[in-house]
């Protein structure tokens, strides 16, 4: 992160924990500044880390070991990284890891531009050039959008071509009349859960305890999601103005964004619009901290952000108590995702009825989509809610590529496990979605062809939940470990009916069991797998016998 | 119904605000499971064995960290339950090395074995690679057997919660996941104060007692004994295992009401001096030849009497320091202070464990 210029250079490790130890959720802070000044995080920083503050060193070395991104050797930080998410794993991501001398990391949040490679603080495109978000493409079926609708305008992520004018109008309506507003729009959680964002306002501001908090969750690590990124790098004022609007309806006096580890440049673009933001006066009585993540999907469970947040172990929390009452230090705190808060501003302009109306079947509003895979035409997508999910496939990005048909799509990113066969043709809302076994989540669309190994994808899946896995709940850490023996053959039994017994057995215990979501929805994909795909399970069974 | 009643397995209870639903389940004598509930610690959710249906939820609830509410209806035990913890009782059991541990390893080493046999789990199922990684560390008290590591975290929550130590916390994700002190160093040079209070609670034995392992192979039944430490004055209370006629390890009483449990690394692991063939079984004293030579009790007594009356006529009453054993009990060591100030007449007496 940018520091002040008045520091002197080089800046002391003593100065540096200093600089933040006086502001809310300082540790990920001050790791990132010396991550940034040294490269790696050494034994030495780290005891001065912890007498600084006041962390146990034995939980601070725990905690830096959990974050997949913070290097313990020198070098460490700009050696270079390969996403080998399910995408990028079609494009020749594990070649490019071995040309490179590179190491793995999960599903960076580039399916649109296979395969980036992270060094340092650059995102850079297997021939060295630096990759930048492209804007998405007009609307394809020229229906209205909400978060979009102005993003493709030149200068949009300057103050200068933004304006607050949502912000102004809800500093004329008292808070009631904005929570009354945001209700009324029927706007829910665009980050997979769906809770609706008027209530969850609501709980906050009727809730005991001071400060309050309003969190931006942008640790958007679903594999195949990377609409976030869009809207932070090209509308990223939107998104501080829909976080200043729920301060406001909420009573919030803090606010964090807390962005992934994997968006450098991203963070560029929000420091920078978060300083014309202060500078202009914008913020008024909420001061907006920018965090940046480490390097752990688990973070973006809310409770595990605000562990995350707090300097904890980024285990979740148990629920109840909800972050509502009992969220950051334990205080009432809204806890959003970026989508959803950069659909407010245009709700506060437009009206409640406005958003309602451009959702289709009794669905209120729009859903952003992150296409990726084997699709035509890869990209963010704002849909209208109910479209089927057909059109978009075929009219809006081009279907397959040339010679090929779609076998299977994923749902929720990976999190939803796969749709095929005739249940293709559902609409892109969640009744319809969750009534095929699924769920839309956070709008993560991955497609494959006909000439794909679903088994194989299944085990890249499950790998991916197995790194991220935690390892607080049982179901969970156990669980996706055995899946991804069985996926891959290492283990498991070598006849079929056995084999689903076994891996319905574990899917079924781990959707019962676990402690979050991660658990719950991992065995969507085996669950799925056998559904649709049973000829290729047989195959890969009998290929390990 | 009054405010704070439920349905607890068909039957209307009352609880206590604040109370979660394994508390009150145990207070009713249910046997709910768990692997990583110990009751001195802060609720904590892990192994999720302690689920209970709840009306109005999809799933099943960790019963150790819900709270009990006005109305709720719970179910503790029921056949779908019995599924998914035996399912999850065999997924467990196949990430260890083996699930037979020697009972002197620690107090709650034989959980996971019990829950095992107590649901069937027994099966085999779910072969897969192993978790954990045992940790050599040289030092004389606790073996860290990792291999039979479950991920629980009672240790570590035990460390902070009770001990307030830090010395351990947990490394790495998921199966992956390790139990570790500052930069994988050894116990010796952390925090860690050796209190084995991680070992007493950890339900595998992966943390072990080495001083009681030590005598594993001394043949018969174990006994328990309840007494009290006699290191110092706080009183804790402890169980002395024994064999036939020799303390084979101690256990902390976990109902031991100044400890809870605890013990310190002198009542956990310092018995050994009790069978250590250097021990006195008799007095000594000091012959012409200048050597020390067994002598009887009335033989050292006179000695010692001597000695100290010829100081005190030489040197005055204060000349004499008198020092008592921790290791005694506290009626010797009364009788020590009586002897010292009515039979010596000073007032310089006192007891290593004050210092």
């Amino acid at each position: 992160m940018a520091l002040p210029d008045e520091l002197p250079r080089p800046v002391e490790t003593r100065d540096l924990i200093e600089l933040f130890r006086h502001q809310p959720a300082p540790l990920l802070a001050v790791l990132h500044a010396l991550h940034d000044r040294d490269g790696y995080l050494s034994d030495e920083v780290l005891g001065e880390v912890s007498k600084g503050l006041r962390i146990p060193l034995a939980d601070l070395f725990g905690t830096v070991t959990f974050y997949h991104h913070f290097a313990r050797k020198p070098g460490g930080k700009a050696a270079p990284r390969v996403c080998t998410g399910p995408v990028c794993c079609q494009h020749g991501a594990l070649d490019l890891v071995q040309k490179l001398g590179a190491t793995e990391m999960p599903c960076a949040g580039r399916c649109d531009q296979p395969v980036p490679v992270l060094a340092g603080d650059q995102v850079l495109d297997p021939h060295g050039q630096p990759l930048l978000s492209p804007l998405p493409v007009p609307n394809p079926g020229g229906c209205e959008e909400c978060v979009f609708a102005h993003i493709r305008e030149p200068g949009r992520s300057n103050l200068a071509g933004y304006g607050y004018e949502a912000l102004q109008k809800a500093l004329t309506m008292t808070s009631q009349q904005v929570l009354d507003l945001v209700s009324e729009s029927g706007l829910a959680g665009r980050g997979g859960a769906g809770f609706p964002t008027g209530t969850k306002w609501k709980l906050v501001a009727q809730a005991q305890g001071y400060p309050k908090t309003v969190v931006c969750n942008a640790d958007e690590g679903e594999p195949g999601c990377f609409k976030d990124r869009a809207l932070l790098d090209h509308d990223p004022h939107a998104v501080l103005e829909g976080m200043l609007i729920a301060a406001h309806a909420t009573g919030a006096s803090r606010a964090f964004l807390y962005l992934r580890y994997e968006y450098p440049h991203t963070l560029r673009i929000l420091e920078r619009a978060l300083e014309e933001a202060r500078a202009a006066g914008l913020l008024g009585t909420c001061e907006i901290y920018l965090r940046r993540g480490a390097g752990a999907y688990i973070c973006g469970e809310e409770g595990a952000l605000l562990n995350s947040l707090e300097g904890r172990h980024p285990f979740p929390r148990y629920r109840p108590p909800f972050p509502v009452t009992h969220g950051f230090e334990n205080l009432p705190t809204a806890v959003n995702n970026v989508e959803t808060l950069a659909s407010v501003p245009p709700i506060l302009r437009n009206g409640a009825a406005w958003y309602r109306s451009l959702g289709r079947n009794g669905q209120a509003g729009t859903k952003l989509i992150s296409l990726s895979g084997d699709i035509q035409k890869p990209g963010n997508y704002e849909v209208p809610l109910g479209l089927p999910l057909r059109t978009l496939l075929e009219e809006w990005a081009g279907g397959a590529p040339e010679g090929h048909t779609i076998r299977a799509v994923t749902m929720a990113g990976l999190s939803g496990g796969f749709l095929g066969g005739a249940d293709l043709e559902v609409t892109l809302d969640e009744p319809s979605i969750r009534s095929r076994g699924s769920f839309l989540g956070a709008g993560g669309i991955i497609v494959f062809h006909d000439g794909r190994n679903m088994v194989e994808a299944a085990r890249q899946a499950m790998e991916f939940f197995a790194h991220e896995s935690c390892g607080k709940c049982f179901p969970c850490r156990i669980g996706t470990q055995r899946l991804v023996e069985r996926l891959s053959g290492e283990a498991g039994p070598g006849e079929k009916e056995r084999w689903v017994e076994e891996v319905e057995d574990l899917g079924h215990t781990m959707k019962a069991l676990s402690a979050c979501g991660l658990g719950m929805a991992a065995p969507l994909v085996t669950e799925s797998l056998n559904r649709y795909f049973p000829e290729d399970v047989a195959a890969h069974v009998g290929r390990n016998a | 119904m009054t405010e704070s009643k439920l349905t607890l397995d068909g039957q209307q209870v009352e609880f206590t605000p604040g109370e979660t639903l394994y508390e009150l389940a145990s207070r009713h004598g249910k046997t709910i499971p768990t692997l990583c509930y110990d009751p001195r610690l802060e609720p904590f959710g892990g192994c999720r064995l302690c689920a209970v249906e709840l009306e109005g939820t999809k799933a099943p609830v960790a019963s150790c960290t819900m709270r009990a509410t006005p109305g709720m209806v719970v179910r503790t035990d029921s056949q779908s339950l019995d599924k998914l913890r035996r399912t999850l009782l065999e997924m467990v059991a196949s990430e260890n090395r083996e699930l037979e541990v020697d009972p002197l390893r620690g107090y709650a080493s034989q959980q996971l074995k019990e829950l095992v046999d107590r649901y069937g789990a027994r099966t085999g199922r779910f072969k897969g690679r192993t978790s954990g990684k045992s940790h050599a560390d040289d030092n004389p008290f606790i073996l860290r057997d990792y291999d039979l590591c479950i991920s629980c975290y009672r240790c570590v929550r035990v460390c902070a919660e009770q001990e307030g130590d830090y010395a351990i916390s947990i490394m790495n994700r998921g199966f992956e996941t390790r139990i570790t002190t500052e930069f994988e160093g050894k116990l010796k040079d952390s925090q860690c104060t050796f209190c084995g209070q991680c070992v007493q609670t950890c339900p595998t034995g992966a943390l072990a007692d080495r001083k009681a392992l030590a005598n594993a192979k001394i043949p018969g039944e174990t006994r328990k004994t309840r007494t009290t430490c006699a290191y110092c004055g706080v009183g804790c209370s402890l169980d002395v295992l024994s064999r036939g006629d020799r303390i084979v390890g101690v256990h902390p009483a976990m109902d031991g009401p100044a400890n809870e449990g605890a013990l310190c690394i002198k009542g956990q692991f310092a018995f050994d001096f009790v069978h250590h063939p250097d021990r006195l079984k008799s007095p000594l004293v000091r012959g012409e030849d200048g050597e020390l030579h067994e002598a009887s009790w009335d033989e050292a007594l006179d000695r010692a009497a001597r000695g100290l009356g010829q100081v005190i006529e030489e040197h005055g009453r204060h000349s004499v320091y008198c020092i008592a054993s921790g290791r005694t009990p506290s009626e010797a060591c009364y009788l020590m202070g009586k002897f010292v100030r009515a039979g010596l007449g000073t007032s310089y007496i006192d007891n290593c464990s004050r210092a």
